[in-house]
């Protein structure tokens, strides 16, 4: 079956009202489950490719398994559990609903994000959070270098260690209610601990355009 | 893009020549949609019954039958004793012994009109074609040659010319068994590539990976080690890049500062497979597989 016949007949069967679909050896094959826009259960036994669930509305898809670059890019609603790891830009223009890595997360997970919230188990790669802007990424491990590079809004949560700060980015401290809520969606999602989340935030120094452009000046 | 693949088998010297060939074909095959215009690969750790072997295509200056004759004459002009010679097409597979000075063999050949050298190796030979690597398998036979360890790739042009010998692998000529396949684009080959051509070296082709190669050999051939080799490219090189390297009993990756190009990463005892994609990687390992993703500025190295 090829990925677009795959896609059709997963759309087709939430259409004659399937209750849950599972589809089985996806051999890391790109584009499986995209597009789907109705709440469904899709569940994935085994590792996927690149653009997996991605564009979706509505859906809750389990993966057992790893997925490759941008996993549920432009998540408008849903929840996507993956058990493993992800490849790099996981959760890309996502703008809401919840992605869960269990593993690791890539470079550049939550690139553009407009909205919802990444929770990744491990850690995260170089560039997270790269020109978020708005929405949360949760990280209980550690992040790589650049993190929060350019954000304009929204929030990363980290409980471990972090290479370094992307320009523009800076860290505050997360009040106890934030510490509450964070923990109680840990334990939601089935992960343990309770780290002392540190919060990394823009600075706004890149956010604010001082320099006008020259007709704008003539309009002043 | 571009797609990636390498493969080692670590025991296999010991245990058993591994079917490296028929194993990076179909890693490249499910990859193809990285790149349609040409496809390649090293397969290393051959067993081999002479000292060289040499992989020559004839251009299409003269007539093929024309130009092999005249390589197999300059390798015995040159000294050698040509043990198996085996012609498809334009192409010519020649073993032979030979106990002088590889970079003057390399140097007689390139004289020879017609010759491209695609690779010289005491254990290891480059096959390239353009088009895909069903098609390039069909047409060669890689499927049958074994070894211990090798890489491929399939190649969407993006920085020089579409043809046989713009596909990689890319020999570091003159050093026997060094070659390289990359996915990316190096921005400051054209001074490095200054600085090699005026200590005398000839590069072979337009192409920015050919450097890579080449870069690699030399340091080698300094008394470097590969990891110390790969690492000192993180920073000597710049622009995206994520490639891999083959030698006469090694094989590594190297990523860029960025992370830009994709690499997974699947190793057990006895094997360790590396690809653009996990597709690739369950082609040939069917059973439920742990991979790590390399992040940036990474290297990493195995030995056969």
């Amino acid at each position: 079956m090829t990925t677009r016949e795959l896609n059709r007949r997963i759309k087709a069967s939430i259409e004659e009202g399937a209750d849950e679909i599972v589809i089985k050896n996806p051999s890391a094959r790109h584009n499986i489950a995209v597009g789907v826009r109705r709440p469904c259960k899709i569940t994935i036994e085994g590792s996927v490719g690149y653009y997996a669930a991605s564009q979706l509305d509505g859906p809750e898809i389990s993966i057992e398994g790893n997925a490759g670059w941008a996993l549920g890019e432009n998540l408008m609603s849903g929840k996507i559990t993956l058990s493993k790891s992800a490849g790099a830009s996981v959760a890309a223009s996502m703008r809401g609903g919840e992605i869960f890595i269990g593993g690791n997360a890539g470079a550049r997970a939550g690139i553009s994000m407009k909205g919802g919230t990444l929770l990744i188990a491990g850690d995260s790669g170089f560039l997270t959070g790269f020109m978020m802007q708005k929405g949360r990424i949760i990280v209980c491990g550690d992040i790589g270098d650049a993190a929060g590079d350019s954000m304009y809004e929204g929030t990363i949560y980290v409980g471990g260690m972090v290479d370094s700060l992307g320009t523009d980015a800076k860290y505050e401290e997360s009040t106890e209610d934030e510490l509450i809520e964070l923990w109680a969606e840990l334990e939601r999602n089935g992960v343990a601990g309770r780290p002392r989340f540190r919060k990394i935030v823009s600075q706004k120094k890149l956010y604010h355009y001082d320099t006008l452009e020259r007709l704008e000046r003539t309009l002043i | 893009m571009c797609g990636i693949a390498g493969i080692m088998y670590k025991d296999s010297r010991s245990t058993g020549l591994a079917p490296i060939g028929e194993e990076l074909i179909k890693m490249l095959e499910t990859m193809v949609h990285r790149g349609h215009d040409s496809a390649g690969v090293t397969v290393a750790g051959e067993s081999l019954d002479s000292d060289l072997l040499i992989r020559i295509w004839a251009d299409e200056s003269a007539p093929a039958e024309e130009t092999i004759a005249r390589a197999k004459e300059t390798v015995i002009s040159e000294g050698g004793a040509i043990v198996s010679a085996d012609a498809r097409d334009s192409y010519l597979r020649l073993t032979a012994n030979y106990e002088g000075d590889v970079p003057r063999l390399a140097e007689a050949l390139l004289q020879t009109p017609g010759v491209v050298l695609h690779s010289i190796g005491e254990a290891s030979e480059v096959i390239k074609d353009v088009g895909t690597p069903a098609v390039m398998d069909e047409r060669h036979g890689i499927s049958r040659l074994s070894g211990t360890h090798g890489v491929g790739h399939v190649r969407m042009a993006t920085e020089s010319k579409v043809d046989i010998s713009h596909a990689h692998p890319f020999w570091a000529y003159p050093f026997t068994d060094v070659t390289v396949v990359h996915n990316g684009q190096l921005t400051n080959y054209h001074g490095m590539k200054r600085d090699f051509e005026s200590r005398g070296h000839v590069f072979q082709t337009e192409n920015d990976s050919e450097l890579i190669a080449v870069y690699l050999a030399d340091k080698l051939a300094g008394g470097a080690e590969l990891d110390s080799a790969l690492e000192a490219s993180l920073d000597d090189l710049d622009g995206t890049f994520t490639y891999l390297v083959s030698t006469r009993d090694g094989m590594g990756y190297a990523k860029d500062r960025w992370s830009a190009k994709p690499l997974v990463l699947m190793e057990t005892g006895s094997v360790v497979a590396l690809a653009s994609e996990e597709i690739a990687l369950r082609s040939v390992f069917t059973e439920e597989l742990d991979r790590t993703e390399p992040q940036e500025h990474e290297v990493m190295t195995w030995s056969a």
